[in-house]
């Protein structure tokens, strides 16, 4: 009956301890590290490929023009002559880059939205929800070929439009999140603190909820890629000598009996790039789900 | 729904046990190592007999009785041991016998029956489907629901708490098993509640020759209903004793700290439990009479919509004194407390602080008044961010209030809030997850006492509580206020708690005050039918208690308001003063609080 008993691990909260048990959890998911592992495989590949690759990505050789795998061209040429291994290489750089930017502004929108959508509830919650109902009856190709008709084809629009698509299926889960955090008494002794909306959303919701957040970006980004590579393909993405898998398949579709590699490359590229995002996104919440079912947390 | 329970029957009539517990020990493996939850746990239960499990949290006495249905937590096994019922060996069954035997033989009524049932099933359905050849009229009528074919035909959330505790013990009861487990069958009832729905499984036991296993903290609930008790702490029996003899003689000292633990209605003061158990009633501390009065609501209505959730409140706090709110759940306690802090803003009346208005809400009130009115919160383990550290939790209004000036000087006033609430400063670095449920509420006081405020709300803070915890917390409370000053608004429904802590108490009844004045006055005489019912409600840890002032609930006459505009309170003196009403004799009080039930299940 002492007053003073404490449980016996008595183990500091740093930072750097918060990230090692978040390294444990994430270890224990052999998915998310397989799928984090492809992923950063090709994140490395995109950013050295200067150095795995003696040909240049976009200089035209008529004379070497369509030719089948071999020993100086390991997944044969396209029609202009250029590497077509080189060029995957390269074709990441556009793709995840451009992929990345439209991830991260999505998922920021969307998740302050969907919290303050959470905290505030009433007349905004209700109009939020009409005004997004309304964007999500759009299909998503179409919504992003207005946008892009409307203001061009640069990088910045792109991510714009994509985000633009995106952002209102973001906070529909993230607003969900909130709301299971939203009625528990330390937001509500935040309020009673007189705390303003974003002071209580940085405080005492976004830590409850950064295990959905990560998993939604992760698989966020498997869709972002996959569209903007269907832009790519429609003509309405990267700019033609640009190295870029959607691109790629659609310059090299018309010679797909000729030079298969050519189609084929880029396109597995891109399904190992997608699967590894997948697998990321799948053994994340899987093991942020047994995480806290173990430490009783909700 | 009257039988007052000591009707066990005479030993001679008692016949073979039909559970039968044997040196049972459970253990769960984390680690790589096996970690004891029950340890060698004996005990025999014969029909129609009621054995109380009795504990604090983690003393393993849910998973001992969840073993009588030959359920173990996922992870946990036996060790050692054997647990029989009705001549089998629950743990020898195959599958399909075991459904069986929780079909027919062992029947379970949970803590929480609003959680139990399926809210998209009618009442009638979800009986039929528990089984049995009894018509679900008949059992809703056995289990003492007024009109029973037209309650078959509602939802589970139509009823009250109590009701739906009823339909619960109604399906348990449905397949006409031999032995019953309660596990906690009336934590988060209102005491009313509480005592008929005890007298009826004490009734239901007498009527079908049950026997029946109640898990429980509460020992006024173990000393009212059971016959013989087994209290258990770290999964190992203490002590096990018939009702009448372990109250009357406690031999383990964790026994007699236990019992000395639970707060009587007849305190006069919060008392200190010694190492043995024995207790010393440490007097309340006088509040002077010029004490300055640090919140006034005069005529306070508070409404949700169009449902008016308190109407016309009135009372005065002042420094250094603790005012009680006493009600049932619906009576607008809390909702009062929550306009206080600042989280609903009243529809008339008005609320004041010295410092500034509190009829506002929280953000716009200015600082320096949002930091004087404090809350804490009823559940400690929702009340604490579990992603951030105490430490963190207690610095953040530090900064905040402008209490502390730098980051080092936060921190530094984090531990010394931390030691004030006699708690070690080195938990600062704790996680919520981290801490016992009492340590956690210390936390959350301590939160509370950041801003350094002059108005504390406890709001049921130590419902959730064990018992020796609730007198430690309570008495650090009563230190608190005596140390600094604080007036203290202190809501419960407990009126043992109210007793020793409080200076004055309001009892509010449907958002009204029924009555109010000092403490001694209103337990020495409540003048008000209601009061006299929550009093004759409360559950002393005492089998042969004397009913108190209004005798059983039972007794307590039907009553009706008769207050008019102009004539609303009988004066009895110092502050006393009670609610106008008449007596109702025409009505028999059984139906008037079955009325009364069912006013509450429609709200």
């Amino acid at each position: 009956m002492t007053t003073l008993d404490t449980p016996a691990p008595a183990v500091p909260v740093t930072p750097a301890a918060r990230a090692v048990r978040a390294w444990h959890t994430l270890r224990s998911s052999r998915t998310a590290v397989i799928g984090l592992a492809v992923v950063a495989v090709h994140v490395l590949i995109a950013l050295l490929a200067p150095l795995l690759t003696s040909y240049d990505p976009v200089a035209n050789d008529a004379g070497q023009a369509l030719l089948g795998p071999g020993r100086h061209h390991w997944a044969g040429t396209d029609q202009y002559g250029r590497d077509v291994l080189t060029r995957v290489l390269y074709g990441g750089r556009y793709a995840l880059g451009v992929s990345a930017a439209a991830t991260v502004l999505t998922i920021a929108l969307g998740t302050v939205i969907g919290c303050t959508a959470a905290l505030r509830g009433g007349w905004f919650d209700d109009l939020l929800g009409r005004v997004l109902d309304a964007v999500l009856s759009v299909p998503s190709i179409l919504a992003l070929l207005v946008v892009v008709t409307a203001l061009g084809t640069g990088p910045a629009v792109i991510v714009l439009a994509v985000a633009v698509v995106y952002v209102p299926q973001v906070v529909r889960v993230i607003r969900g999140a909130a709301l299971a955090v939203v009625p528990a008494d330390y937001v509500t002794a935040a309020r009673a603190r007189g705390e303003g909306t974003w002071s209580i959303l940085r405080r005492e919701v976004l830590p409850n909820i950064v295990d959905v957040v990560c998993v939604e970006f992760a698989m966020r980004a498997s869709w972002v890629v996959l569209l903007i590579s269907s832009l790519s393909f429609l003509g309405f993405g990267a700019a033609p000598p640009t190295p870029d898998w959607g691109l790629m398949v659609a310059e090299n579709r018309t010679a797909i009996t000729v030079v298969p590699m050519a189609s084929l490359a880029p396109i597995i590229a891109l399904a190992t790039l997608v699967v590894g995002l997948n697998l990321a996104a799948d053994g994340l919440s899987k093991a942020w789900g047994v995480d806290r079912i173990r430490k009783g947390s909700r | 729904m009257t039988s007052t329970v000591p009707a066990a029957p005479p030993a001679d009539r008692a016949t073979a046990p039909v559970v039968a517990v044997r040196a049972l020990s459970v253990a769960y493996r984390a680690g790589g190592r096996d970690i004891p939850v029950a340890h060698e746990v004996s005990f025999e239960v014969a029909p129609g007999r009621t054995l109380a499990l009795v504990g604090e949290s983690g003393s393993g006495k849910s998973t001992v009785a969840a073993t009588l249905l030959g359920h173990l937590r996922h992870g946990s096994r036996i060790t050692g041991g054997s647990v029989t019922v009705a001549g089998s060996d629950v743990f020898a069954l195959t599958a399909r016998q075991l459904r069986r035997l929780r079909g027919s033989t062992v029947a379970l009524v949970a803590q929480n029956a609003g959680h139990a049932l399926t809210p998209t099933m009618r009442i009638g359905r979800q009986i039929a489907e528990a089984g049995g050849d009894v018509p679900v009229t008949e059992l809703l009528d056995q289990v003492r629901l007024p009109r029973p074919a037209e309650l078959a035909r509602r939802y589970p959330h139509e009823l009250s708490g109590g009701q739906q505790q009823r339909v619960a013990i109604a399906m348990a009861i449905a397949a006409r098993p031999k032995v019953l487990v309660l596990d906690e069958p009336t934590t988060g009832l209102d005491v009313v509640t509480q005592r008929s729905v005890l007298d009826l499984v004490g009734a239901l036991r007498d009527e079908l020759g049950l026997a029946a296993v109640l898990v429980s903290h509460d020992l006024g609930v173990v000393a009212h209903t059971a016959d013989e008790v087994t209290v258990l702490r770290a999964g190992r029996v203490v002590e096990s004793a018939p009702t009448r003899r372990l109250f009357a003689a406690p031999r383990d000292p964790y026994t007699r700290r236990l019992l000395a633990s639970v707060p009587r209605l007849d305190d006069t003061g919060l008392a200190r439990v010694g190492e043995d158990g024995e207790r010393e009633v440490r007097p309340r501390s006088a509040v002077p009479a010029d004490a300055p009065v640090a919140v006034t609501a005069r005529d306070v209505t508070i409404d949700y919509g169009t449902t008016r959730a308190v109407h016309g409140v009135s009372f005065d706090v002042r420094r250094g004194e603790v005012l009680a709110l006493v009600g049932e759940s619906g009576s607008g306690k809390s909702t009062l407390a929550w306009t206080l802090a600042g989280l609903r803003t009243p529809s008339g009346g008005t609320l004041t602080h010295p410092a500034g208005d509190l009829a506002r809400p929280a953000r716009s009130r200015p600082r320096a008044l949002r930091s004087r009115v404090q809350l804490v919160f009823q559940n400690a383990d929702t009340s604490l961010n579990p992603r951030r550290s105490v430490g963190d939790a207690i610095r953040h209004p530090l900064r905040l209030f402008g209490t502390a000036a730098t980051r080092a000087e936060a921190a530094d006033r984090a531990r010394i809030l931390i030691g004030d609430v006699r708690l070690d400063p080195a938990l600062a670095d704790r996680l919520p997850a981290q801490l016992s449920g009492g340590q956690r509420q210390r936390i959350g006081i301590a939160r509370a006492l950041a801003g350094r405020p002059d108005v504390l709300i406890a709001d049921e803070i130590t419902t959730a509580l064990d018992v020796s915890v609730q007198a430690d917390v309570l008495r650090l409370l009563d230190d608190l206020r005596r140390e600094r000053d604080l007036a203290c608004l202190f809501i419960s429904h407990d009126l043992a708690v109210v007793r020793g802590i409080a200076d004055r108490v309001v009892v509010l009844r449907h958002g009204v005050v029924v009555e109010e004045g000092p403490t001694e006055a209103v337990f020495a005489a409540p003048g008000h039918p209601y009061t006299r019912q929550l009093m004759a409600a409360a559950l002393e840890p005492d089998p042969d208690a004397r009913p108190r002032a209004g005798g059983t609930p039972d007794s307590v006459p039907g009553w009706r308001d008769a207050a008019t505009p102009d004539d609303v309170w009988t004066d009895h003196g110092d502050g006393h003063r009670v609610r106008r009403w008449h007596p109702e004799t025409e009505a028999p009080h059984e139906t008037a609080a079955a009325t009364a039930e069912e006013t509450e299940g429609a709200a």
